[in-house]
């Protein structure tokens, strides 16, 4: 195996994720800058302050439906797509897999079960294609994205809300669950972010998601290592303090989040009379914007992991034109 | 040993203009929906309308909301998804922070940057010797050696006598 290991989305796959990504990383920017207001005030005014923050989101909503037509409709035509529903439902090994993760944590274990293990290596072939946390992730994703796709569309004209209701609180009330929705996303992705970003064998990035599989070579040989090999990859001089402060900032950002969607609903009057909603101080404020500086990195690493693909891609063309032109005009690959 | 890129069942292209065009439609045609069965515009802005009420005594932004939201329904799933929030948000911080500590312990079996492959985090973890742990890890580094250069980590093949000390 390649060191990087098991490389099992398909092109299109990867290419979807890149785009999901790029969309809900805009929708999470013009989304929560309208929630959270107060505390992203900046983040507003960059995007064209609140019409255009609004414009912008509706915009990429409406690309964010797309993808998930496209991504359902093409799980449900192909038999590789039907094949994957199977490899995501959820098993009794995942929830064994979480356990073993806690014991692993304490020291009662010595390995992390081969439904947890993010760097498979040598073991690459008992991996199987999502770990629990990775099935975890595209189910609350899936609910998420079809909810947050429903309420944003009964909100696209609250004017209309307010006249199909009779009132104008109600209309609030679809937006400020569409938002609360969100959060849990919102947080999730911080989560997503450490967890694929940070693992020491891939720090800066887990590149299952952007380097097709057609592109990982597939070793054959005799090799019959009942290890992983992580033992022998060197961890990254910079690794420690900067996981240290990205978990402390992606803490902080799920605590912060968190907090404000119970104190700042987004508009004056969601359940009660609470004109500004609610406190506003300046730890939230700075954790909140922790939060989105998290977003930021995560976007970055996101395109991070595309350049690495193109990168691969070359690469891989040069190998092939050298091996053509040492064996005789025949790819190695052929 | 034989390397090879594999032969995997990928999508095939009509499958994927199909569903392209799939969801564009149900994009547009979702959007249309809706404000067509509402019946209303997506160009008035509620947020310039009600921004400032001037009909409300002491007038300001947000002046005119002079009731809370009355519909019990609504109020209840607001409540709900509070919940929501703040369970799952308990949940995915359990998560971070099981990950946080996995990968610390990770991070102590590989090899350190300056090429000393001890780290201090074998000893707190039971104290077990560095190749005994991690994701399964053996420490037979005669096969990883060997397939070390493949693994593309330059430093894998250098037989310095693996990590057991």
């Amino acid at each position: 195996m390649t060191n990087l290991d098991h490389g099992k989305f398909t092109r299109v796959t990867t290419v979807f994720h890149a785009l999901l990504a790029l969309d809900v990383f805009v929708l999470f920017f013009t989304g929560y800058g309208i929630m959270f207001n107060d505390e992203l005030w900046w983040l507003v005014t960059l995007m064209g302050g609140n019409e255009g923050v609004t414009a912008i989101h509706r915009l990429v909503g409406v690309g964010l439906i797309a993808l998930i037509g496209f991504w359902m409709t093409l799980m449900i035509v192909t038999p590789t797509g039907r094949s994957n529903f199977r490899a995501i439902i959820p098993t009794p090994e995942d929830a064994k897999a979480f356990v073993q993760d806690i014991l692993f944590v304490l020291g009662r274990v010595d390995q992390r079960h081969p439904n947890a293990r993010q760097f498979a290596g040598y073991d690459a072939d008992e991996i199987p294609l999502l770990s629990y946390v990775g099935k975890g992730v595209i189910f609350i994703f899936s609910v998420e994205l079809t909810l947050l796709s429903i309420s944003g569309l009964l909100i696209w004209s609250k004017t209309a809300l307010m006249g199909f209701f009779q009132t104008k609180t109600a209309a609030m009330a679809f937006v400020v669950f569409h938002g609360l929705l969100g959060v849990i996303m919102l947080m999730g992705i911080m989560f997503h972010i450490f967890e694929h970003g940070f693992h020491p064998a891939f720090y800066p990035l887990e590149t299952k998601a952007f380097i097709p599989r057609e592109m990982i070579p597939e070793d054959h040989g005799d090799s019959e290592a009942d290890t992983t090999g992580i033992e022998n990859l060197t961890l990254s001089p910079s690794w420690g303090w900067v996981t240290s402060l990205m978990g402390f900032f992606v803490v902080t950002g799920i605590v912060s989040v968190l907090l404000g969607s119970i104190f700042d609903e987004g508009y004056p009057v969601p359940r009660e009379l609470a004109v500004g909603g609610g406190p506003t101080n300046l730890l939230l404020t700075i954790g909140i914007n922790i939060g989105i500086l998290v977003l930021f990195v995560g976007l970055v690493l996101s395109l991070y992991g595309n350049v690495l693909r193109s990168r691969w891609e070359r690469q891989i063309e040069q190998e092939r034109d050298r091996t053509t032109a040492t064996d005789g005009g025949q790819r190695s690959d052929d | 040993m034989t390397s090879e890129y594999p032969e995997t069942s990928a999508y095939g292209r009509v499958a994927i203009l199909v569903s392209a065009l799939v969801g564009v439609v149900l994009a547009v045609g979702s959007v249309w929906l809706t404000t067509f069965l509402l019946g209303g515009s997506a160009g008035a802005s509620s947020e310039s309308l009600f921004r400032v009420a001037p009909t409300v005594q002491d007038g300001g932004v947000g002046a005119d909301w002079t009731a809370g939201n009355t519909i019990p329904a609504l109020d209840f799933l607001i409540a709900l998804i509070h919940a929501a929030d703040v369970i799952l948000g308990v949940f995915i911080l359990v998560l971070v922070f099981i990950h946080w500590a996995v990968f610390r312990r990770l991070a102590s079996r590989m090899r350190r940057p300056d090429g000393d492959r001890r780290s201090e985090g074998i000893a707190t973890d039971g104290g077990r010797e560095p190749g005994t742990g991690g994701e399964r890890p053996t420490g037979r580094d005669t096969d990883a050696e060997r397939n070390g250069a493949e693994r593309g980590n330059p430093e894998a093949g250098s037989g310095d006598g693996g990590d057991r000390r």
